[in-house]
């Protein structure tokens, strides 16, 4: 076999990797087995305290909320006139919920080196807000939140790990 | 509306999408590592297309049974997150889980091919095949891809199709590097033969 062929077939064979949906929602099916299937024991050498890891948790649940609402409306890569403003307001809502849960953790456990950094991000977060206020069908400018909340998380997962 | 023009246009130059998606999979990570289910269906809802399509390439479209090892897949990752040590992305640990899962599956199953003991069988497969005699000329590729034995089937599939080098293929089939190289050789052969040559 040439080269050329094994090129041309590997070439082929390249566009099978693809993303296969399960044809049903196994979701359920794997939260039942979670609470029968023990988490191996960290390796962690530092044990997180209850008081850091609780906002933390918090925050990465509303981010994937956020980040579902983003995934399951519609065209949501532009303006769309269809997109109710309520689901907009909840997402709004609760990322004020995430903001509240970091800025506790902020006040207890953030260095001082990175307040100024965070105080950047809260300012950004905050204009988008404003943003979304004011035109609750751009549902680009909650792309551009949660890139925003994305950046926090890793800036306060550095800060809480450390 | 001017900051507002400025945040957005930091925001949008200085983030691509999949340094995004991957901070996003690191934290919903780290809160799963510590009991949190409602971030570790988020993991599930974002990678189980990724997840679910390299189980299906490997054991083949199997229906349930194939959904059965993503789900298994999923528990087994939930259980070793505490120790997963984010030195490569949550999406690739998950992959590379995935394919062990579909592996150990292979190993497992007392009918069909047996895994462990295609190797002579590639050979005697290697220009005309049982079923076809090398005439099915319209046979698809991932159709074609199916019906490989199973050991020459993982490596095509990790080697030509998901981007693995032959180091991590002999490694993760405990089979020598030279042996995963004899093998694509030969499902290349046999899927040209089982294509018509058209490949």
């Amino acid at each position: 076999m040439s080269n050329e062929q094994n090129d041309a077939l590997r070439w082929q064979l390249q566009g099978l990797r693809r993303e296969l949906q399960p044809e049903n929602d196994l979701w359920p099916g794997i939260a039942a087995r979670l609470a029968q299937a023990p988490q191996s024991a960290s390796e962690q050498p530092k044990r997180i305290s209850a008081h850091r890891f609780i906002p933390w948790a918090m925050a990465a649940s509303v981010l994937l909320v956020i980040g579902m609402v983003w995934q399951v409306m519609p065209g949501s890569t532009q303006n769309n006139p269809q997109t109710s403003p309520l689901v907009l307001q909840q997402a709004v809502a609760m990322t004020f919920d995430y903001e509240n849960a970091l800025a506790r953790m902020q006040e207890t456990e953030a260095h001082p080196e990175v307040k100024q950094a965070f105080g950047e991000l809260d300012r950004s977060a905050a204009q988008i807000l404003t943003a979304i206020d004011r035109d609750p069908h751009a549902v680009f400018l909650l792309e551009q939140l949660r890139r925003t909340y994305a950046r926090r998380l890793q800036l306060t997962q550095r800060v809480t790990m450390t | 509306m001017f900051m507002l023009t400025a945040v957005m246009s930091e925001l949008t130059h200085d983030t691509t999408i999949p340094e995004v998606a991957a901070e996003t999979d690191a934290a919903l990570a780290k809160s799963a590592a510590g009991g949190d289910a409602i971030a570790f269906e988020a993991i599930y809802r974002r990678h189980a297309g990724r997840v679910h399509g390299v189980i299906v390439r490997l054991v083949g479209a199997q229906g349930v049974r194939a959904e059965d090892l993503t789900q298994e897949a999923f528990v087994r990752a939930w259980q070793a997150l505490p120790k997963f040590r984010f030195e490569s992305a949550v999406s690739t640990w998950l992959h590379r889980l995935a394919v062990t899962t579909a592996l150990m599956e292979l190993r497992s199953r007392r009918s069909g091919p047996r895994f462990d003991e295609d190797e002579n069988a590639v050979d005697g497969l290697g220009v005309a095949d049982s079923a076809g005699n090398g005439t099915a000329l319209s046979m698809d590729l991932e159709r074609a891809v199916a019906t490989l034995p199973p050991r020459a089937r993982a490596v095509l599939v990790l080697h030509d199709i998901e981007g693995w080098k032959h180091e991590e293929i002999a490694n993760e089939l405990n089979m020598a590097v030279g042996s995963s190289k004899a093998q694509l050789h030969r499902a290349r052969q046999l899927l040209r033969t089982r294509l018509g040559g058209e490949a």
